[in-house]
């Protein structure tokens, strides 16, 4: 078994981008590239992460990119999981390295859905739930998160202020990240009075639709060490899954697939959730952050909502959680999003997150799933001095 | 019927929702009930199974209720999309619930009890 290693990293910033899909996607893949160090032709595959190509008028993703960065030749992958699409896509790549099958590939997530307006990407994001029990039956996607929401409310007694500080927090910390979609501080108050979307969950609960896209090259670490430049090591990968429909899980209050890829992860990696400085997780929603950090391991259950309150979470706490801004302030191209949360892990490792940096972390997780946690992944990951 | 098929299905488990039930398979092995729709025996993987019908009461889990209707909803008032544990049955579904206007009106816990399929709006619940 091959190690495996990010040898660069490029994004676009996210929001609503006026490129197409395509523009967007050459950009990351082009930062990514420059970022390594490497030549083109280093690249032996390419894995590409989008759900809504079809909106912009693309899809067979992968050829026509890796035809755009002059690489028809290079074969590439399409790969699609909802908002998860860009880790699950990660994992792809990162067993064909780890396999021995390429030396070096890219790995680009892109997602173009701010043209079609509010209306139709809620009716684009609904067809990524169990349709005939969901979004069929009148649930939006924020109505999905909301429901989970009220059965984790009644089961821990947590509150709406407690959504709010998830919120709070992240957006503090999407100031310092010039690429974020929405730099703005709020308070609890900005919060708790932000219209209800879907109740219990209000406007600022929920995250962006975004435009973006984000690109890391991978390769073995014999590839990383003649290049010269700086790494970092890919040490923990998981997969899990969850019943597709809210109404399959035994208890509403977690995400089963995070459970089941975070255990394989950290077997993989050989540490525990203690052991992890800080961690990039799939905040689309604040109530999906609080539910992330107790199936992550980083809190017992029931009690994030309390230790999200005394700081634990901030970028100076305990745990640090989405240094980046999360995708509650950075933002959430969905295709992108689970490669931009590894994006800000090497930035972070390699000295290039600026103020964002959490001092003195060596290890660090990456979680993202797809719709309500039907596909989830984590990614374990250390710096290398 | 064979014991596992796809087919039909789904219209079984509408056409018992038309008649308020809800359309359940109990494995022949271990005794496992899932919604009609799921295949294989989640628990134990078996393959034979008896097709239950049990009468669509029970009560709500969770629900929303949506300020902008999403597409398809916008004929609607005012809805909660709810999930509820059938009774007596260690079973979910989730439904449609029209009428519901604040969350006041639908404390959890409450009975709610399978009103039909409606093609535009899926299961239909009504409050007992
Ligand atoms: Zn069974």
């Amino acid at each position: 078994m091959e190690s495996v290693c990010i040898l660069g990293a490029g994004s676009t910033k996210y929001g609503k981008l006026d490129e197409s899909i395509i523009e967007i996607a050459l950009t990351a893949s082009v930062d990514a590239i420059e970022s390594a160090g490497i030549s083109p032709e280093d690249i032996k595959a390419g894995y590409i992460s989008n759900v809504f190509g079809v909106a912009d008028k693309q899809v067979h993703m992968a050829p026509v990119i890796m035809s755009n960065l002059g690489l028809s030749h290079v074969p590439g992958l399409t790969i699609e999981s909802a908002c998860g699409s860009g880790s699950v896509m990660f994992r792809e790549a990162f067993a064909n390295i780890r396999a021995g099958f390429y030396d070096c590939v890219l790995a680009l997530g892109v997602e173009k859905v701010t043209h079609t307006g509010t209306n139709q990407s809620t009716t684009l994001f609904s067809y990524c739930s169990d349709f005939f029990y969901e979004g069929g039956n009148g649930a939006s996607f924020p109505g999905l998160f909301a429901s989970i929401a009220r059965a984790y409310m009644t089961k821990y007694k947590a509150d709406e202020e407690d959504l709010a500080n998830v919120a709070v927090k992240n957006h503090e910390n999407g100031l310092l990240n010039p690429k974020a979609h929405v730099r703005k501080r709020i308070t609890v108050e900005d919060v708790l009075n932000s219209p209800v979307v879907a109740s219990p969950l209000k406007l600022y609960d929920c995250c962006p639709f975004s435009d973006g896209a984000s690109a890391v090259i991978l390769c073995n670490e014999k590839f990383a060490k003649k290049s010269g430049k700086p790494y970092i090591k890919v040490i923990g990968s998981g997969r899990g899954g969850s019943p597709a429909a809210v109404q399959g899980r035994k208890d509403i209050s977690t995400i089963p697939g995070t459970v089941i890829a975070a255990d394989q992860a950290y077997k993989m990696a050989g540490i525990s959730p203690h052991d992890v400085n800080f961690a990039e997780v799939h905040d689309c929603f604040t109530i999906a952050e609080i539910i992330d950090v107790e199936d992550l391991g980083f809190f017992q259950k029931g009690k994030a909502a309390s230790e999200i309150r005394d700081g634990a979470t901030s970028r100076k706490g305990r745990i640090p959680i989405n240094p980046s801004g999360g995708l509650k302030s950075k933002g959430h191209p969905i295709g992108a999003t689970g490669i931009g949360q590894i994006v800000e892990v090497f930035e972070q490792f390699t000295g290039q997150a600026g103020e964002r940096t959490i001092k003195n972390a060596e290890i660090a997780l990456t979680h993202n799933f797809g719709a309500t946690g039907a596909s989830a992944a984590v990614h374990i990951f250390k710096k290398v001095n | 019927m064979k014991n596992v098929t796809s087919i039909g299905v789904r219209e079984k488990f509408i056409s018992s929702a038309q008649n308020s039930k809800i359309l359940a398979r109990k494995c022949k092995d271990c005794n496992t009930i899932m919604l009609a729709t799921i295949l294989y025996c989640e628990k134990c993987h078996g393959k034979k199974f008896n097709l239950i019908e049990y009468p669509g009461k029970g009560y709500v889990d969770t629900f929303t209720i949506h300020t902008v209707p999403p597409e398809g909803f916008e004929d609607v008032e005012s809805y909660a999309w709810v999930v509820f544990t059938v009774d007596d049955v260690l079973l979910r579904a989730s439904g449609f619930l029209p009428g519901i206007k604040k969350p006041s009106d639908l404390p959890i816990g409450s009975e709610v009890e399978v009103n039909g399929f409606d093609k535009k709006h899926g299961l239909v619940l009504k409050k007992i």
